[in-house]
C-alpha cells in the first residue's frame, strides 16, 4: 500500500472548513465566471495562492518529492470543495493526472525532477492520452516515439488534453516498437503546438496538442504505459468521484434552498410532494455517491478493510457520475425557468456533470470496466 | 491502514469469535455454482407449516444459546440478562456472526427483540418487564406488533381498535392486519383508541396482549407471492389487565414512537438467505452467462448499473458502521438504505425476468428459472414494508432536508 501520513476525522473537517471558507471568499460564482472568460481559463493569482498559502497541490505528493505525503482520502476533501465551488484551475490535471502518472511510473529521476514543481504550484502538468476517437486507451496509440541518438522525439496528435494550452509539462502516451510508453514534453519544445477547443464544461479548458518530431524524455520503462495509465485511471476515477460528490451536494443544497423560498399557489414549492420526493431522491443518490467516493478513496490509499482499488474506483466513477448528472438536471427542474438561464449557475454544474461522466470513456465504457474488474 | 490506536471493541470482537467458534460453523465462502444449492430467490417464506415450525424451533434454540453465553441482549440491562454494552457492540457482533452458519432468528428478533423488547423496557411496569423480557430474550416468547389496521396504513395514529375501561382493566375490540409472525407469537403490542374525542395522536393507549386470551383470533393472510407471512388478528372483547398497559393512558403515541424508531434502524439491513444470495454479484453474473446473455450489451449494461449501485449500497452500510463506531449519531443513512434496498431488489427482479425470459412463466423443473418468481412477486412488497416509498421520501424531505410539510 501507499505510505500515507495519517490525519484524524477532526483534522479532515478542519481542512474542509478552511478550503470551503477560502473558496467561498475568492471563488464565488462571479469570480468563477470572470476566471473562465479570461486567459488561460482560470485565475492564475488564485491558483498561486491555493499553492502557496494553502499548499494544496503539495498535499498528496510524497515528502521525498517536496510534498506532505497525505493520501487520497485527505485530498478528497480538497477535491470535494473545488467541485462544490466549481473553481477552475489545473488542480485535477496537474496533481491528479500528471503527478499521478509520474508516481505510477516509478521513475525516480522523473519524480525527483518534476514533482517538486508540481507540489509548489510553479509547474502545471497534464496528461495527454486521448486521440481522435476520444477513447481513454492504454495501448495502440497513433502518436509514435522514435529514438534518435539516445534521445526521443514524438510525432502525432493528442486531443481532449485538459489544460493543454497552459501546461508547462505534458506527459504524453505514445507507441514505441517495444510497446506503449510515457514521455515528458516541456511546453515550448520544438514542434509542439496546442490549441484550445470550445468546451461543454466551460470551467475546464481542453486543448488539441500536435507534436512533430518533438523532443521528449522517456518516463518509466519502455513499454510500461499500459500499467501506468491503468493505475492513473484508478486514482483519477476516485479523485473525480470526490469532486463530483462535492458538486452534486452543491446542486442538492441549491435546489433545497430554492424549494423552501419559492412560493407558488400560495405555498413553498418544497411542500408539494412532487417536489419533496424529487429532492428526497436527490438526497438518496448523493448519499450513495458519497459512500462510493469515500470507499474509492480509501481503497486507492490501500486501507486494509477496503475493497480492491480497481473495483471500488469503477463503482465510484459509475455511481458518482450518474448521481451528479441526475442532481444537476433535477436542480434545473426544481428552479424552473430561472434554472435554464445563462445567469443562473445551475448550467455550470450540468455542463460539468456530463463532461465528467464522459471524461474517461462514458457509461458504456466504465460499465464494462466494472464488469471486467469482477471477471464478468 | 495506518491507524495505530487500539480498537476498544477488539476484546469484545475476540470474545464473540470465541463464542461462535465454539457453537457454530464458519460459513463457506465458495463462489456461486450454477445449478447447485437451494433454488430460492424469495424474501417471504413459502415453506409448508411443519418446515416453518422447525425453523422457528431452531431460531429459538439459537437465541437461547446466545442468551446463555452473553450475546442474547448485548445492549440490555444486566438485571434481564443483558450486557449493558452499546449499539455499536451489537453491530460488531452482527458483522461477526454473519461469517458463521447459524439459524436465521428473524422471527424472534426483527420485531420482538428489536422493537417490542426495548419498548417494554422503556414503558412497561416491573411485573410485565420481569415476566416477559427474560423469556423473550431467552427465545421462549415471540412478540408481534398489533399496529396496522385495515383503515390505517401509513397513518398509524388513525387506529380504530377500541379499548374501554372495566373494573380491573380494559376490554379490546377491533381488527389488526399485516401482522408479521403473529402465527408464532405469544404476545402482541396493540395500539388502541381510548379517547375517540381527543385529537387522533392523543387518544391512543398501548397494551401488551397475551395472544392466548379468549377473544383473540389469528388468521393467516395470504399475500400475492403465495405464502402466508402475515396475519389478520381479530380482537373480540379481549380482557387485558391494567398492569399490561404500556405507558400512560392516552399516551400510546409516545410508546409507539419508541417502537418505530427501533424499526427504522432495522429495516433495510435485514437479509434472508435467498435474498442475500441474489444480492451477491457472482450470482447475477452466473445468471447472465447461464441464460445465454453473456455477450448481450444491453443486459451487460443493466447488470453493471445494478452491480455498481448494490456495491455502493454495501459501501454505504460500511460507512454507517464506521461512523457509529467512532461515536457519531445515526444520520439519514437508514432511510436512504431502505429506499435503495427496495429499488435495487426490484431492478434485480426485473433484470432476472428478462434474462430468464418465457421460462419464468411456468415451472419446467429447470434450476434457476421459475424460482425467480419468488423475487418478482416479493418485489412490490419491498417498496411498501416498513413504510411506503412515499412516506420514506416525506420523512427524508421534511426531517433531513427541512422542507415544509404539506398544509393540512
Amino acid at each position: 500500500m501507499t505510505k500515507t501520513t495519517t490525519i484524524t476525522e477532526g483534522e479532515l473537517e478542519d481542512l474542509r472548513g478552511t478550503v470551503r471558507a477560502f473558496l467561498a471568499e475568492y471563488s464565488g460564482e462571479q469570480a468563477v465566471r470572470r476566471a473562465v472568460a479570461a486567459d488561460p481559463g482560470y485565475d492564475v493569482d488564485l491558483w498561486r495562492r491555493l499553492a502557496t498559502e494553502l499548499g494544496l497541490p503539495a498535499m498528496a505528493i510524497p515528502e521525498a518529492y517536496g510534498g506532505d505525503g497525505f493520501g487520497l482520502v485527505t485530498l478528497g476533501i480538497v477535491l470535494g470543495e473545488m467541485g462544490r465551488a466549481m473553481t477552475p484551475g489545473p488542480f485535477f490535471s496537474s496533481v491528479i493526472l500528471a503527478a499521478g502518472a509520474l508516481l505510477a511510473s516509478g521513475d525516480e529521476t522523473a519524480c525527483s525532477t518534476r514533482l517538486p514543481g508540481i507540489a509548489d504550484g510553479s509547474v502545471v502538468g497534464t496528461l495527454a492520452v486521448v486521440e481522435a476517437d476520444g477513447a481513454w486507451r492504454t495501448d495502440g496509440f497513433a502518436t509514435t516515439a522514435r529514438e534518435d541518438g539516445g534521445s526521443w522525439v514524438l510525432t502525432g496528435e493528442k486531443t481532449l488534453v485538459p489544460e493543454g494550452s497552459s501546461a508547462d509539462l505534458l506527459l504524453v502516451a505514445a507507441s514505441t516498437p517495444a510497446g506503449p510508453a510515457l514521455f515528458a514534453v516541456d511546453a515550448g519544445a520544438a514542434g509542439l503546438s496546442a490549441g484550445a477547443l470550445r468546451t461543454l464544461d466551460i470551467t475546464r479548458p481542453i486543448s488539441r496538442v500536435a507534436l512533430s518530431e518533438t523532443p521528449a524524455v522517456l518516463v518509466g520503462d519502455l513499454g510500461a504505459a499500459r500499467q501506468i495509465l491503468a493505475d492513473v485511471l484508478v486514482r483519477a476515477s476516485v479523485a473525480l468521484a470526490a469532486e463530483q460528490v462535492g458538486a452534486a451536494r452543491a446542486c442538492l443544497e441549491m435546489a433545497v434552498a430554492y424549494a423552501k423560498e419559492r412560493e407558488q399557489f400560495g405555498r413553498a414549492i418544497g411542500s408539494f410532494q412532487a417536489v419533496k420526493h424529487k429532492l428526497a431522491d436527490m438526497l438518496a443518490r448523493v448519499t450513495l455517491a458519497d459512500a462510493a467516493a469515500t470507499e474509492g478513496l480509501r481503497a486507492a490509499d490501500g486501507f486494509d478493510d477496503a475493497p480492491p482499488a480497481a473495483v471500488a474506483a469503477a463503482v465510484a466513477h459509475s455511481v458518482c457520475s450518474e448521481a451528479f448528472m441526475y442532481v444537476a438536471a433535477e436542480n434545473i427542474q426544481v428552479h424552473g425557468g430561472i434554472g435554464f438561464t445563462w445567469e443562473h449557475p445551475a448550467h455550470l454544474y450540468y455542463r460539468r456533470a456530463k463532461a465528467d461522466q464522459l471524461m474517461f470513456g462514458g457509461p458504456a465504457v466504465y460499465h464494462e470496466r466494472l464488469l471486467a474488474t469482477l471477471g464478468v | 491502514m495506518t491507524t495505530t490506536e487500539a480498537d476498544p471493541l477488539a476484546a469484545f470482537a475476540d470474545e464473540a469469535r470465541a463464542f461462535l467458534d465454539a457453537h457454530a460453523e464458519r460459513r463457506s465462502t465458495d463462489a456461486v455454482i450454477w445449478g447447485k444449492g437451494e433454488d430460492h430467490t424469495g424474501y417471504f417464506s413459502e415453506d409448508p407449516p411443519e418446515v416453518e415450525q422447525a425453523l422457528v424451533d431452531q431460531a429459538r434454540a439459537w437465541q437461547r444459546t446466545r442468551y446463555e453465553n452473553g450475546f442474547g441482549w448485548i445492549t440490555g440491562p444486566e438485571s434481564y440478562g443483558g450486557r449493558e454494552l452499546s449499539g455499536v457492540h451489537d453491530l460488531v457482533y452482527d458483522q461477526i456472526e454473519a461469517e458463521y452458519d447459524v439459524p436465521d432468528t428473524g422471527v424472534l428478533s426483527l420485531i420482538g427483540l428489536g422493537m417490542i423488547g426495548p419498548t417494554i423496557l422503556a414503558h412497561g411496569r416491573d411485573e410485565v418487564r420481569d415476566r416477559y423480557l427474560p423469556a423473550m430474550f431467552r427465545g421462549e416468547v415471540i412478540a408481534c406488533q398489533l399496529f396496522s389496521e385495515p383503515g390505517a396504513g401509513s397513518d398509524l395514529a388513525g387506529v380504530q381498535t377500541r379499548a374501554s375501561r372495566t373494573e380491573d382493566g380494559w376490554v379490546l375490540r377491533g381488527q389488526k392486519v399485516w401482522t408479521s409472525v403473529a402465527q408464532h407469537a405469544q404476545i402482541g403490542m396493540a395500539l388502541c383508541r381510548t379517547d375517540p374525542d381527543a385529537p387522533k395522536h392523543k387518544g391512543i393507549t398501548a397494551f401488551l396482549v397475551d395472544l392466548s386470551l379468549p377473544g383473540v383470533e389469528v388468521r393467516p393472510l395470504r399475500q400475492m407471492s403465495g405464502g402466508a407471512e402475515f396475519n389478520e388478528v381479530f380482537l373480540t372483547d379481549v380482557h387485558v389487565p391494567d398492569d399490561h398497559r404500556l405507558g400512560e393512558v392516552n399516551g400510546g403515541w409516545r410508546v409507539a414512537l419508541t417502537t418505530l424508531m427501533n424499526e427504522r434502524a432495522s429495516v433495510g439491513n435485514e437479509a434472508s438467505t435467498g435474498v442475500a444470495r441474489v444480492l451477491s454479484d457472482g450470482f447475477l453474473a452466473a445468471l447472465l452467462h447461464e441464460s445465454g446473455h453473456g455477450e448481450d450489451a444491453a443486459a451487460r449494461r443493466r447488470l453493471a448499473e445494478i452491480t455498481a449501485d448494490l456495491t455502493a449500497a454495501e459501501y454505504l452500510n460500511r460507512a454507517t458502521i464506521r461512523r457509529l463506531r467512532s461515536g457519531a449519531q445515526p444520520g439519514p443513512e437508514a432511510s436512504v438504505s431502505k429506499l435503495l434496498w427496495a429499488q435495487n431488489l426490484t431492478r434485480i427482479a426485473h433484470l432476472a425476468a428478462e434474462l430468464v425470459g418465457p421460462r419464468l412463466t411456468a415451472d419446467t423443473g429447470e434450476w434457476g428459472t421459475f424460482s425467480w418468481n419468488e423475487l418478482l412477486l416479493s418485489a412490490p412488497a419491498f417498496r411498501i414494508l416498513g413504510g411506503t416509498e412515499e412516506i420514506m421520501k416525506n420523512i427524508l424531505g421534511e426531517r433531513v432536508l427541512g422542507l415544509p410539510k404539506e398544509p393540512s
